[in-house]
């Protein structure tokens, strides 16, 4: 199992094209937010700097807004305020991560991008519910590797719009 | 010539539809039966016989008639497919023959008289194929066309191109006046000026010629519902004539799109509620014949579509009672006979007990009021009792550029959609009052309301003394949306908006700006249908601050 230092922005093609791919590992591409989490390289399509974002009025809390990627209108979403974590700030490691499911393009707003990280697959396991601090509804499973726990994100879930639940009850959506 | 334009259309048509079922036969006769096949192929010619007829083809309808029966024959297994497949491959010869006749000479009807009988005899079991016509290696060629197909992605990409070019020449207009500003060099400052004075109006033009690629005249539309209308009309036992105005105004192929169902919807409910059976006409001492008038006009930036009949007209006292009782509507209000009559456009409302498929529902005015306000235009109603009632649809000519007007509110700029803007004017706030909680502001001696962009977007408010009312019209209904600042008119290039975390209230779309930035479409229609916006105001009542 490989780490491989990814660019400050760059495609995700690109990244694939050189470390290639095989199939009894999960390609994950690994971001912050305080605790460390993940999403499949195959729904990433770029990361970008966090540059103007245009707030939308009446729209949930959760949505940053929505940003100019090469004359397309994205909407980004905060994922710290989706997952209910503790609230952050947008600092220069920041970034915007664009994904896409099915049809949809969304960006996700994250504190940092480190790693695109070749997981075998032994290595995940189902989230002990206890621990977590986010609602394992959106989570396919952690990844345990060297000391090092990485929550995997369903971003389809997250996309979907349900309510989140915390210790504290249920968030409004 | 109309009828030039006409049969060049249906001659296109046909061949795709002809090149669509010799395919169809290849297959047939290389994999041998396959009833999915022989449906579409079944397709293909029933639309065409649809097309021919409306052309007034008779010989070729029925000759396509004959072939559609032969083709059903052998899906329900009484005709071997094997023993009739040169009789098929010959009739599409002879559909490309009458085709070809009709492109080098339109004057002339096909006569296919002949061709029939040597169908029929050709795939009855006694017959065979002695009748095989010599193979004219020509006639394979099919007529020649003017026209192409284009795949209707192609100008989106080309539109999107114009519209970065658009947002570029913006740029270079605050550029020039930057450059102005801080080169001093008479000259060539002036050259600088005529080039891109020059390359706007090239960039006009380009976006005017693509616009026009895309645009089809309406007629495509109107021609869909000659056969729903007499059909419609045979079924009901009414005398119905359709008449069609403006047919060649041309409108975007994606406006035209969206118009179908609407005027489905609003034709189907003239014909059940608003057109009487001929013996009731008769007795009003009306025509026996019940008239229905499609018409297109262009009117500047629009396109005006009216649907007319001369039927009973809305009752207006019926309408007001079911406003009334939906609530819609209170007791005491005193609203004026257009704005009763445009409440028919409300979700849910309808006035029939009985549901008769689409139309009685009462949903079909309130979806095609949504329709036409997704495509940023207007619906109005006018109508008289016995005299017949009018829907008029005012439609901008293109989807993707309009103009809009960019307003300004808690820093932040908003566009508002030209096609809804009146005028606009500048007032003190202490000329807008409260009255019964609402907000208002008397202008030219009627009372608006006044709908506070801030406070519907949930944005700081900041109290000034000056403002901007940018007063909204639909129909009679006025509405005044209040901002800080007015930044001008521009055209704007519309981007959808991604509805992922669902519609964000109030905000209909996005547009891209020259350096970039994106500005909010304001979601006017949403303001409209509000409730709390637009109970009717009394001009009488004291003021209460």
């Amino acid at each position: 199992m490989s780490d491989i230092q990814l660019p400050a922005a760059g495609l995700a093609e690109d990244v694939l094209r050189i470390y290639g791919q095989e199939k009894k590992e999960l390609q994950i591409v690994a971001f912050s937010l305080g605790e460390e989490y993940g999403v499949p390289i195959g729904q990433v399509l770029e990361i970008v700097r966090v540059g103007d974002i245009t707030m939308v009025p009446n729209s949930p809390p959760y949505v940053e807004g929505v940003i100019n990627l090469r004359g397309r209108v994205l909407p980004v979403m905060n994922l710290r305020k989706r997952l209910n974590l503790a609230p952050g700030e947008i600092k220069k490691a920041s970034r915007v991560i664009v994904t896409e499911i099915g049809s949809k393009v969304i960006g996700i707003l994250v504190d940092g991008v480190s790693h695109v990280i070749k997981v075998p697959c032994m290595f995940v396991e189902a989230a002990p519910e206890e621990v977590m601090e986010v609602d394992t509804d959106f989570i396919q499973g952690v990844a345990k590797l060297r000391g090092r726990l990485i929550i995997l994100l369903d971003l389809e879930k997250l996309l979907r719009g349900k309510a989140v639940s915390t210790d504290q009850g249920v968030a409004a959506e | 010539m109309e009828y030039g334009s006409l049969l060049r259309d249906f001659i296109d048509d046909a061949e795709g539809h002809l090149s669509t079922f010799d395919d169809a036969l290849l297959t047939l006769e290389r994999q041998g039966h396959d009833t999915e096949i022989v449906l579409g192929a079944l397709g293909t010619l029933h639309t065409l016989k649809g097309n021919a007829g409306m052309m007034g083809f008779e010989s070729l309808q029925n000759y396509l008639h004959l072939l559609e029966d032969i083709l059903k024959k052998v899906n329900d297994g009484d005709l071997p497919m094997g023993l009739i497949m040169g009789a098929l491959m010959d009739s599409a010869n002879v559909l490309r023959s009458a085709l070809q006749g009709l492109g080098r000479d339109p004057v002339v009807i096909p006569d296919l008289t002949d061709n029939i009988l040597a169908l029929q005899r050709g795939v009855s079991r006694e017959g065979g194929n002695d009748e095989r016509p010599n193979i004219d290696p020509a006639a394979y060629l099919g007529a020649k066309t003017d026209t192409i197909r284009v795949d209707f992605k192609k100008f989106d990409d080309l539109l999107g191109l114009v519209g970065e070019l658009l947002i570029f020449k913006t740029r270079l207009n605050q550029l020039e006046l930057e450059i102005r500003a801080a080169v001093n060099n008479k000259p060539l400052i002036k050259e600088l000026h005529e080039g891109i004075g020059l390359m706007g109006r090239t960039v006009a033009g380009l976006q005017e010629g693509i616009m026009r690629a895309r645009m089809l005249p309406v007629r495509h539309v109107f021609n869909k519902f000659r056969r729903m209308v007499r059909d419609l009309a045979e079924s009901q036992g009414k005398g119905i004539q359709l008449v069609c105005e403006g047919e060649d105004t041309e409108i975007d192929k994606t406006v035209i799109d969206e118009l179908e169902e609407p005027l489905l919807h609003i034709i189907r409910n003239a014909i059940d509620h608003g057109l009487e059976a001929p013996g009731e006409r008769i007795g009003k001492g009306k025509s026996r014949q019940g008239m229905i008038r499609l018409s297109a006009a262009q009117e500047s930036n629009y396109v005006v579509i009216r649907v007319g009949d001369d039927g009973r007209g809305i009752d207006i006292d019926k309408v007001r009672e079911t406003a009334l009782r939906q609530g819609l509507l209170k007791a005491g209000d005193s609203a004026g006979r257009e704005e009763i009559l445009s409440l028919i456009f409300s979700p849910g409302f309808t006035t029939k007990k009985e549901v008769s498929d689409i139309s009685g529902r009462g949903i079909g005015l309130d979806v095609v009021s949504r329709n036409v306000a997704r495509l940023n235009g207007q619906i109005s109603v006018d109508s008289s009792p016995e005299r017949g009632t009018e829907m008029i649809l005012k439609l901008p000519l293109s989807l993707a550029i309009i103009p809009a007007l960019m307003t300004e509110v808690d820093g932040k700029v908003y566009a508002v959609p030209m096609s809804a803007v009146e005028e606009s004017v500048k007032v003190r706030d202490e000329d807008i009052h409260i009255i019964n909680n609402h907000e208002v502001i008397r202008f030219r001696e009627k009372l608006m309301p006044v709908v506070r962009l801030d406070e519907y977007y949930g944005l700081n408010r900041a109290r000034r003394d000056r403002l901007y009312l940018v007063i909204l019209g639909k129909g009679e209904k006025r509405l005044a949306l209040a901002v800080d600042r007015l930044r001008g008119q521009q055209e704007i290039v519309i981007k959808p908006l991604d509805d992922t975390f669902g519609k964000p209230f109030g905000v209909a779309g996005a547009s891209l700006m020259g350096d970039g930035t994106i500005v909010l479409i304001v979601d006017v229609m949403e303001f409209w249908n509000s409730s709390e916006v637009m109970r009717p105001v009394k001009s009488r009542h004291p003021y209460s601050v």
